[in-house]
């Protein structure tokens, strides 16, 4: 599924990969040119710093859920999650009276633990993430509620909510921005440069080979759960301080945007395929496609519409595209691929799917 | 009876097991009665008055949801989209009968038509191409949602003009249960029936229950499954027109949010998250547990902010318990072979 | 003898002939059945049984020859055809749905109905009326969640019977059984050919066989060898039949400088998978581990190098104690496994033959952990030039080569950790002749070095061939052992199928 356009097997993987991520970005190149053509407004600084601004916080969290779905599991609590840590964030600051530093790093923790239970209830317990992030959605959600009621936090410091808004000097950068780029590094990295990363891609690929491998599967989905909920935390402090409010509905259904993202960026949701390159291309078109519908004076309910789509999209088209390559290859002679050998013979992985 | 006839010596686990399932329907009643006595002790108010009816005509909308997910959960899939597919057909209905000053018939069959068209894309989508229900549903929830945005255009149905008649239907009772709640349970009944003793239940149960199997004995999965989300959008077109009786006023934002508490009530209702095992009477008896639960908490004096991590308690705390069950007969098989190793250690 | 009213033939094979990729699992076989007895079709692994049982399931195709079925030709290549042309496969454990019950299970997607109601009452007393007719005391109200093999078994025949079947395939029904509950099962197939059905019995157990059949078939290297009513025969000529190749291939072991233990196994259990197996092998020996399939041979594997637990006994490695459930400490010990099935459990199929070659080096590679492509392809260069592994490119996909080629990338993951123990599970199962003796020059050369081999296999040519040590595994069991000089095909088949007796008779 890396390949869009092609799946032929005997093709290096570099020249699929290459495929997918420059059709991304071809994509996004097209956006910024009809954007260009049919907006005044969109080609300014100001528009681009809300560009990246808005994605902040989809980019945070679309990091380690690349990681995440790669290795074949999901969380579907990450907006519960920046929900939950800036609650707890405003909570502590506010009526705790804490400094406003160590409000951050608790909620923060917050996210991780969040992302501990998920791991436990999942890689231990062997739950099945789905069904346990379905559940955590909806606790982490109703702890955030709970904590908070129908209040909302939105008196901090200067200097803390310009972090979240302003942009570097008189640039159209915003603030967060180097924070954000840090963590695609980090994650580019961990990805695709380290043994962890292999590892992970190994998991998603084949779990029992990843067994036999010697690789201790627990342990690597339970570090990409709390992975994925520190880094929701995170995304939860920049949400509260880019919009100056914590309170219990911050992000709902961020989630969706998330996913829809990762997917988009070519990560197949069975896992073991993706890069994080992809997924940032697919942000950064987001992004752009959100602000050509503000600009445009579409409602952002109505850009839901937009991704429900491309959550659709990202995962129809590769599988309709193999499809119909399937069926080319079919009609070409079943020679070229032969089953190996009766005993270990190769299961078919599809099942062809009702009648 | 000739030959070595060896009594099964699983049929006494069998009978519990069995027993078991059954068993979940009666503690859930129990559940149920526990809930609703222990709040009644503490505030009498709860059940005084109007307090039973409020429950059941908060139960109508919960309850036929559930009723129409049971099959499609059953069959090992998930449809998210519900909650956004009754605020559409909450909106489209009143939108069209409003201004024609039609009545609750035409209502009705409107709601039905719009939830059956979404199911049917959600089924077409999954069934079809093998897509993960849940990437499907959770893409159509938005992009329903996202549609009645549009579509409303910030507009709202204020009781002054929504039709008498629908919410007479929210207010009225027969035989003092609302009427709004006998139509969740006809459904209910009915599905109840279709799912015991026509092949289209049975299929999806085993659908549910082993995939691969269910193909090789030649089930149409596309088929079914297409029906079982067909049902569950129909189901959620008509709970658009309960909703309407029951509140009285509809925007864009009607329901919104609430396909988690539906799925909380299933699978609290006994409907095994991984398929193949549930009814639906048990996931009825779900979604009013939770609203008594809901109801109780307040009546008893907690914050009733608290109630939504509540649910996402009972949830996790129902699919571990699917999970336990599991996992005691599959430790039971493994018992059975370390015996016939056992066995055989011991001829030699 | 067993029971039956023998009379017209029901299903002819003859002349199939079956190929996969480079391997040809049927050769000219041909079956002939008729209807009420009880058909013995028998050989070792890999001799064909298997593959003709999946032609008659509906699950492959014949290249070439003839299937008829009651004079009719058989149509091939569907379960669902198969099914109701007549032919059921009850398999070793079959693929019931736990959810519903036992009758629904017996009548599923043809259940009785009266207009569009399923008649539940009716479901349940067919199905109880099939029960007894097969003797056996089951609910038909209970679900099949928790039902022991054997009586899912029953229920799968109670489903052909309904499906009024005429011929029943059982693969291996006896091998999870319990003595009683195979007592019950040959009753059972009395029963059945009694009623005039064929029941086809594929199975190791020698003595089962002589015990219920009155045909027998005998296969190997996917031809028909014998085929003989089972009273004009015995279970030394049936062992015979099985073995009885001649042994022309070459293998090229060399003599290897026999040192000191490397692996040494003590009295290891796992409750539900083998007992009491105590083995050892030096460095510079090839120790084969022969016996069936499902005898527990990998499963042992598998608890020596952690991947699954087990209950007690311990695994020395180099004079250590080896900590179970701890691949990771095995492989850095210098321990390493090379696994039966490489699709599911040896390779990351999309991934590239790079990163599967260098899967096991990761962290010998890394530096703090960072690795790069070029690292990867640079080791894999390596390998290929001594492995001479046939691929387009280093960062192709490694399901884009043939199954040898597949192996061998396998076998240099493994190599490149320069373990001090190899343990090869079935290493040329599936692969052409020219690359199964580079397979064994590679094992043969890797024990030169040094090495300590362990090889599980079921091909007796390979084991003769290549071991200087025996082991035999019977059902979770050590029956013999017996190096090199004093092996023969027949010996091992013997301890193989646990015919204790004729062992200890040729024992001198």
């Amino acid at each position: 599924m890396t390949g869009l356009l092609m799946r032929g097997a005997d093709k290096p993987k570099s020249v699929r990969r290459f495929t997918w991520d420059v059709t991304i970005y071809l994509i996004l190149a097209a956006v910024l040119l009809v954007g260009f053509a049919i907006n005044p407004e969109f080609g300014t600084a100001f528009n681009f710093s809300a560009i990246l601004a808005n994605m902040g916080e989809i980019m945070l969290i679309a990091m380690p859920m690349t990681l995440l779905i790669i290795s074949g599991e999901i969380d579907l609590s990450v907006a519960s999650i920046v929900g939950l840590s800036g609650v707890v964030f405003g909570y502590t600051y506010y009526f705790g009276g804490v400094p406003i530093a160590v409000a951050a790093a608790l909620g923060i923790l917050t996210g991780a633990l969040c992302g501990a239970l998920n791991g436990f209830l999942v890689a231990k317990l062997a739950l099945g993430s789905l069904a346990v992030t379905i559940a955590t959605l909806a606790l982490f959600r109703g702890f955030a509620t709970a904590i908070l009621g129908n209040e909302s936090v939105a008196e901090y410091p200067e200097a803390w909510t310009n972090f979240g808004y302003d942009t570097i000097g008189t640039s159209f950068i915003p603030r967060t921005f180097p924070l954000i780029v840090t963590f695609i590094l980090l994650f580019a990295v961990l990805a695709h440069l380290t043994s962890f990363g292999r590892r992970v891609y190994g998991i998603g690929q084949n779990v029992e080979a990843a067994r036999f491998a010697a690789i201790s599967v627990t342990t690597y989905k339970w570090i990409l759960f709390i992975l994925t909920g520190t880094m929701s935390g995170v995304a939860g402090i920049v949400y509260t301080l880019r919009f100056s409010t914590a309170q219990w509905d911050n992000a709902i259904g961020l989630e969706l945007a998330v996913i829809s993202v990762v997917l988009l960026g070519g990560v197949s949701i069975f896992g073991g395929i993706g890069s994080i390159w992809g997924v940032v291309g697919a942000a950064l078109l987001f992004g752009t496609l959100e602000a050509l519908f503000n600009l445009q004076g579409i409602s952002p309910n109505v850009f839901t519409v937009v991704t429900g789509v491309l959550l659709i999209s990202a995962v129809v088209i590769p599988v309709a595209l193999r499809r119909l390559n399937q069926a080319r290859e079919f009609r070409e002679g079943a020679k070229t691929r032969i089953p190996v050998d009766s005993s270990t013979g190769s299961r078919p992985k599809e099942p062809s799917g009702g009648s | 009876m000739s030959g070595p006839t060896v009594p099964a010596p699983t049929t006494t686990t069998a009978g519990r097991a069995r027993k078991l399932i059954n068993g979940r329907i009666a503690s859930l009643f129990l559940i149920l009665a526990l809930a609703i006595g222990i709040t009644a002790a503490v505030n009498p108010r709860f059940l005084g008055g109007s307090g039973l009816t409020d429950l059941l005509i908060g139960s109508a909308v919960i309850g036929i949801l559930a009723v129409g997910l049971t099959p499609v959960v059953i069959a090992r899939h998930i449809d998210l989209s519900i909650a956004s597919t009754t605020g559409l057909s909450a909106y489209v209905t009143l939108s069209i009968v409003v201004p024609n000053g039609w009545g609750l018939w035409q209502s009705f069959a409107i709601g039905a038509g719009i939830g059956l068209l979404v199911g049917t894309v959600n089924g077409l989508l999954v069934a079809g191409l093998n897509i993960p229900s849940l990437v499907v549903t959770l893409g159509t929830l938005s992009i329903v949602r996202g549609i009645l945005y549009f579509y409303s255009d910030a507009g709202r149905f204020t009781p002054d003009v929504i039709p008498p008649s629908l919410i007479a239907m929210g207010l009225d009772t027969i035989l003092d249960i609302p009427i709004i709640f006998w139509i969740t349970l006809g459904f209910a009944l009915f599905a109840a029936w279709w799912m015991r003793y026509t092949p289209v239940g049975r299929d999806l149960y085993a659908i549910g229950s082993n995939p691969p199997a269910a193909q090789l004995v030649g089930i149409n999965i596309f088929q079914r499954t297409l029906l079982a989300f067909m049902w569950s959008g129909l189901m959620a077109g008509i709970a658009g027109v309960l909703y309407i009786g029951q509140f009285a006023f509809v925007d864009a934002s009607a329901f919104i949010n609430q396909e988690l508490a539906v799925v909380t009530a299933v699978v609290v209702g006994g409907v095994n998250i991984f398929g193949g095992s549930g009814t639906i009477i048990g996931a009825l008896l779900g979604a009013l547990l939770i609203r008594v639960i809901a109801g109780g908490l307040v009546a008893v004096g907690v914050d009733p902010f608290w109630q939504q991590a509540v649910n996402g308690v009972l949830l996790i705390t129902a699919i571990g318990l699917d999970r336990i069950l599991a996992l005691r007969s599959q430790a039971k098989i493994q018992r059975i072979r370390e015996d016939r190793v056992e066995e055989q250690s011991w001829r030699e | 003898m067993a029971a039956g009213k023998a009379s017209g033939e029901i299903l002819l094979v003859r002349n199939a002939n079956k190929r996969f990729g480079g391997v040809q699992a049927l050769k000219d076989a041909k079956l002939t059945l008729r209807d009420g007895e009880i058909h013995a079709l028998l050989g070792e692994n890999g001799a064909g049984k298997s593959t003709l049982v999946k032609v008659l399931a509906g699950v492959h195709r014949l290249d070439s020859g003839t299937v008829e079925l009651n004079g009719k030709p058989f149509i091939q290549g569907s379960p669902r055809a198969a099914m109701e042309q007549g032919i059921t496969v009850i398999y070793q454990e079959p693929s019931l749905f736990p959810d519903l019950s036992l009758a629904e299970n017996v009548f599923i997607s043809r259940l009785p109905r009266k207009g569009v109601a399923i008649t539940w009452a009716q479901t349940r007393d067919e199905t109880k009326k099939l029960f007894d007719e097969l003797g056996v005391d089951l609910n038909p109200e209970r679900l099949a969640r928790g039902l022991s093999i054997a009586d899912q078994q029953v229920v799968e025949i109670a489903k052909a019977l309904s499906l009024d079947a005429s011929v029943i395939l059982m693969d291996e029904p006896t091998a999870a059984l319990t003595s009683s509950e195979v007592a019950r099962l040959m009753s059972v197939m009395r029963k059945l050919a009694e009623r005039g059905k064929c029941v086809v019995f594929v199975s190791h157990r020698l003595d089962e066989v002589f015990a219920v059949c009155s045909e027998v078939t005998v296969m190997r290297d996917g031809e028909t060898v014998a085929e003989s009513p089972i009273d004009k025969t015995s279970i030394s000529e049936v062992i015979k039949w099985m073995v009885g190749r001649e042994l022309k291939e070459m293998f090229p072991k060399v003599d290897a400088k026999v040192g000191a233990t490397a692996l040494e196994v003590k009295s290891l259990n796992s409750a539900s998978e083998f007992k009491d197996v105590s083995l050892h092998v030096k460095k510079g020996e090839i120790v084969a581990l022969a016996g069936l399939v499902g005898s527990g041979r990998s499963e042992v594997a598998r608890a020596i190098f952690g991947v699954d637990p087990y209950d007690s006994g311990e695994v020395i490695l180099n004079g250590q104690k080896l900590p179970p459930k701890r691949p990771k400490t095995s492989v850095a010990r210098g321990l390493a496994l090379v696994p039966e099935d490489r699709r599911q459990q040896g390779l990351f199929m999309i991934s590239s033959v790079a990163r599967n070659v260098a899967m096991e080096m990761l962290n010998r590679l890394s530096k703090l952990g960072f690795i790069t492509n070029k690292q990867e392809i640079n080791l894999t260069q390596k390998w290929q030039e001594k492995l001479q592994i046939k691929y387009s490119d280093p960062r192709a996909p490694v399901e884009s080569l043939s199954g040898g080629n597949q192996q061998k990338s396998v076998l240099a993951k493994w190599l490149a950790t320069d373990p001090d123990v190899l343990i090869v599970d079935e290493p040329t199962r599936g692969i052409d002749v020219a690359t199964k003796a580079e397979v064994h020059r590679l094992l043969s050369q890797s024990a030169a070095d040094g090495k300590a081999v362990l090889m599980i296999s079921s091909e007796l040519p390979e084991v003769l061939g290549m071991a200087d040590r025996i082991y035999v595994m019977h059902e979770g069991r050590l029956t013999a052992e017996m190096a090199r000089n004093e092996a023969t095909q027949e010996k091992i088949m013997f301890a193989a199928t646990g015919e204790k007796v004729a062992v200890a008779g040729k024992k001198r």
